[in-house]
């Protein structure tokens, strides 16, 4: 009894929630007409699948606008910002979790809330001070300025983590790293970080998303060179756009973020988590 | 050529003081052991030996050159921990390797020399296992070939057994002495907790308390003639019983309890409060006379019982070789041999120790 | 306080079809209310899955588990009234000493007043009287662990009391005092204690019986004395006693036996064993030094000895065999290298192929 309550639940839960994305991804695949004469459901049967909305965004003869090059900036602009986040977030949270810091009453708690607090300032307030700064540093409009950008708010998320992460790993390894005769940027790179994947993934996944799905910097702090792609796709949204190309964009849109989610679920379930310190 | 502490000192705000004013020079070829229950600053020692913990005020230096500019890395120190502690995702091999290699040994020397040290602990046939894929005793030693294997100056053991099974304990404890005597050039350290692990590896002691050195000796030397009470309990187990007496008039009175003749070696204190010490396995327990007392618990441990016994001046641990009968609650009598009691100040100084037994 | 009954209980964690790798091999076995028991072996040889059976975190693979007569094979933990003291001390943080001790009754809806003198009366117990009021974190490892403990004794409803090798942390020190706190409410409350150990001394001292267990197995089940004289293979000889007992192979010559030359008598009946692979048994501290040659004295060699303290254990071999001997250090150390030991028959005991003839 419970089971089958439990079952039925997950199911309808299940439907409501891929609901909007199956009508998305059928959608995109449907011609003109199965579109503006009311719903269709079934393929093949109830209307012929066809490729129109997907021509249409993509470069060639029937192209609308081609969603490719903004694309490429997402991926510059992501994969910029994931990495200097991991790399110098990873590198801060180190120090944060093996060494104390401190000025008068600071300590290491508080540096990390220090970190943390820029997340806490809704991204309105920062939009014109950062319009300005990039303005001053002849960067708006370019990969680096909002890589730079992005990184402010991805930073504090690698810190929080890491912070936690290495906590948990025995300082023992580390120590006998340096009496083995590392000095301690060795022991970071050589000991801790690989064992530190779990914890990289887990950090980076949250980047790669956020990163990947910003549209408010982006929108203010980039024009014409480069848009990205959540942009675009908003840009197509703005103007009469017919449905079945919509729904080809933004199925578009995500396919790279469902294809590292498959990735990492195989990752982390090879069970490459297992240090195991006794 | 040796490891000179020169009164070195540590304190913390959140622990006071962790070591105390401690001078000590461990020489080359031998093995130091520290004893001294959990907090009496064994584990302190060694961090500061090795640099993980740094130094207030004092001077570290091993062959004549100061410790104090030198980094952690730089020390050439071989630790072995409590955990066991190896990394996690290294292989056997790798594991074992990795410290050589930090030297600046080729490759193959490396291995050569690693191997040879897992054949050393028994491990030649697990190469490839990662640490968490061995059992405890064997992650153990793996972590002491990888420490071997350096032939550091500085070797430092800090409870290299406490995690382990006992059976386990004991052998590993014998094939410790045997590696440790072929690390000829190496200060070797060694703490415990464990009074038989103490004696057994037959170094040089060294009883730590309060973050001090309170005595150093031979084996022998410490248990038979422990320099205060606090030594006394350290190196004794089952524990040594404590009893306050007064000694008056040819007399010496237990407690409020029963008194015998003053023991010819006692004979020339002067009279007044005195607190003596008595092992487990000198107690008696007599037919008739003697202090009376009410037995509080009875342990069995195979060949022997331990008897613990309240009496009017304190409790009294005795140990009687066999198995007896003796029940929770009966009364007894046992004797203090006299020939066998230490004496000590009231401030727990030893004044004076019974003749060490038939030798 | 109930009896337990294990009835043909067996557990494979991998649910394997090969009886012979199983973590728990099928066994019965019943323990009477009250009664202390202690079960010991090393890391991996199921000590902890019968533990686990009986608390309930472990659903056994085959059998029944019975606390009086009532089946529990199937009742949830929680419903199982089982107290359990960890290898680590797990207490409250957040709490003081006594909200600590009266969380479980707290939680059982008891009035405040029956709390208090619940309490109280433990607390006498385990003397921390004194420590109600202090908050329970900045206690040391032996305090947090006689607290964790009383957390399983205000309960009045405890069907058995289970500890996991609740010493480990604890210093050789404090070891002694919480040793005999532990064993003087066992008496007190009349409990049923399962115990489980890896170090034969906690298990010797503090049960009623053993049960030495090995790969899945119980191998012996007695009282500490019964395993100290008589054990019933070369693995319990070996796992009880400390330094372990010693094990000299011996001939069968028309019923009598005989080690290198010499004739030995034992207290196992001679007939009993025939053929090859056959050792005399004898513990370490019933061998004696002795002048000179006679009945079961053997000669043996000094190797060296290692110094326990209050016993010594000289190492020595026979024929080209080991025999150590343990000899109090009032005793002395024998002058020379070539010692007579004299092995007492009414200690000695004979195995073939590992176990008791």
């Amino acid at each position: 009894m419970y089971k089958v309550l439990k079952a039925t639940f997950i199911t309808i839960w299940s439907l409501f929630v891929l609901f909007p994305i199956m009508w998305a991804i059928t959608t995109s695949f449907k011609p003109e007409s199965a579109v503006v004469n009311g719903a269709t459901f079934i393929p093949f049967l109830e209307y012929q699948p066809s490729l129109i909305g997907w021509k249409a965004i993509l470069p060639g003869p029937d192209s609308l606008t081609n969603l490719l090059t903004p694309t490429l900036n997402s991926f510059i602009v992501t994969a910029g910002a994931t990495a200097v986040s991991l790399i110098f977030g990873s590198l801060a949270a180190y120090g944060l979790s093996r060494f104390t810091y401190g000025w008068k009453n600071y300590s290491n708690a508080d540096i990390i809330f220090f970190f943390v607090s820029q997340r806490i300032m809704p991204p309105v307030v920062l939009a014109i001070p950062f319009f300005l700064l990039l303005k001053e540093l002849k960067l708006l409009d370019t990969h680096l300025g909002l890589i730079l950008v992005l990184t402010s708010g991805l930073m504090p998320i690698v810190v929080w983590l890491m912070v936690d992460f290495f906590n948990a790993l025995p300082r023992e390894i580390d120590e006998m790293a340096m009496l083995e005769g590392c000095n301690p940027i060795q022991a970071f790179f050589r000991t801790i970080l690989p064992l530190s994947k779990p914890g990289l993934t887990v950090a980076g996944m949250f980047c790669v998303i956020f990163g990947w799905n910003d549209i408010f910097f982006a929108l203010t702090l980039t024009a014409t060179k480069v848009l990205t792609l959540p942009v675009a796709v908003i840009a197509l949204n703005g103007t009469v756009t017919p449905y079945w190309i919509l729904a080809a964009s933004t199925v578009f849109s995500i396919i790279p973020l469902v294809g590292l989610a498959f990735v990492i679920e195989r990752f982390l379930s090879r069970g490459n988590l297992g240090g195991a310190v006794r | 050529m040796s490891l000179i502490l020169k009164n070195v000192s540590v304190t913390t705000e959140k622990d006071g003081v962790i070591l105390d004013d401690i001078s000590f020079e461990f020489k080359p070829g031998r093995i130091y052991i520290l004893i001294g229950r959990t907090t009496s600053g064994k584990t302190s020692l060694m961090r500061a030996i090795a640099g993980l913990l740094p130094i207030d005020s004092g001077q570290i230096t091993m062959n004549g050159e100061d410790f104090e500019d030198k980094p952690i890395w730089e020390r050439d120190v071989a630790v072995v921990y409590q955990q066991f502690i190896n990394y996690p995702n290294k292989s056997v091999l790798q594991n074992v390797e990795f410290p050589l290699l930090r030297k600046g040994l080729k490759k193959s020397e490396a291995r050569e020399v690693a191997l040879a040290s897992i054949n050393k602990v028994g491990l030649g046939d697990y190469l490839d296992r990662k640490p968490a894929q061995l059992s405890g005793g064997q992650q153990q030693r793996v972590a002491l070939a990888r420490s071997l294997s350096r032939q550091s100056h500085i070797m430092l053991l800090d409870e290299p057994l406490m995690n382990l099974d006992y059976k386990l304990r004991e052998q590993l404890r014998v094939e410790f002495k045997e590696l440790f005597n072929s690390q000829k050039d190496a200060v070797t350290i060694y703490a415990t907790t464990e009074p038989p692990e103490a004696l057994i590896l037959g170094a040089e002691i060294l009883v730590m308390h309060e973050g001090r050195i309170i005595q150093y000796g031979s084996p022998t030397e410490v248990y038979e003639q422990p320099q205060s009470t606090t030594v006394a309990r350290v190196i004794s187990d089952p524990p040594m019983s404590i009893l306050p007496v007064s000694l008056s008039a040819g007399e010496i009175r237990f407690g409020d309890g029963y008194s015998q003749p003053i023991p010819a070696k006692m004979k020339n204190f002067k009279e007044g409060h005195y607190q003596v010490g008595i092992r487990a396995n000198d107690i008696v327990s007599a037919k008739s006379g003697g202090e009376k007392g009410t037995i509080s618990l009875v342990e069995v441990s195979g060949s022997e019982t331990l008897v613990y016994v309240d009496t009017p001046a304190g409790e009294v641990v005795l140990q009687m070789e066999g198995i007896h009968d003796v029940k929770v609650g009966e009364s007894i009598s046992i004797e203090l041999p006299g020939n066998r009691l230490f004496l000590f100040e009231t401030n727990g100084a030893l004044c004076v120790s019974p003749d060490s037994a038939g030798e | 306080m109930a009896k337990i009954t294990l009835s043909n209980i067996g557990h494979s964690y991998n649910k394997d079809k090969d009886q012979s790798t199983w973590a728990l091999k099928p066994l019965d076995m019943v323990w009477e209310s009250g009664k202390t028991y202690a079960l010991l072996g090393p890391s991996g040889c199921g000590k902890t899955t019968i533990l686990n059976t009986i608390s309930g975190l472990v659903t056994p693979h085959q059998g029944r588990l019975l606390f009086d007569d009532q089946d529990v094979t199937d009742v949830p933990t929680a419903q199982r009234n089982i107290a359990q003291v960890f290898q680590f001390p797990t207490i409250y943080r957040s709490m003081s000493v006594f909200e600590n001790l009266s969380f479980p009754l707290v939680c059982r809806g008891w009035k405040p007043e029956k709390i208090k003198a619940r309490v109280h009366e433990i607390a006498e117990i385990l003397e921390i009287t004194d420590k109600l009021g202090r908050s329970a974190v900045k206690l040391g490892a032996d305090e947090k662990q006689l607290i964790s403990l009383g957390r399983g004794l205000v309960r009045d409803d405890v069907s058995a009391l289970l500890m996991d090798e609740p010493l480990t942390v604890i210093d050789p020190q404090s070891k002694f005092e919480l040793r005999k706190k532990i064993k003087a409410i066992n008496k007190i409350n009349n409990l049923t204690v399962i115990y489980v150990t890896h170090d034969q001394y906690e298990a010797m001292t503090f049960a009623d019986e053993l049960l030495v267990m090995s790969f899945g197995e119980v191998i012996q089940r007695g009282t500490p004395e019964q395993l100290f004289e008589k054990p019933n293979s070369k693995y319990v000889g070996n796992f009880i006693g400390s330094p372990a007992m010693n094990f000299l192979p011996v001939e069968a010559k028309s019923s009598e036996i005989y080690f290198g030359s010499t004739k030995l008598k034992t207290s196992s009946a001679h007939t009993a064993v025939t053929g090859k692979a056959i050792e005399v048994g004898i513990r370490p501290e019933y061998v004696s030094l002795v002048t000179g040659t006679g009945e079961n004295v053997i000669e043996a060699e000094l190797l060296g000895h290692d110094d326990l303290g209050s016993v010594r254990v000289l190492k020595c071999v026979s024929g080209g065999f080991p025999i150590s001997v343990k000899i109090q250090r009032n005793e002395g150390l024998p002058a020379g290298k070539n010692l007579f030991l004299k092995l007492p028959s009414e200690k000695s005991w004979l195995y073939q192929d590992g176990h008791l003839a």
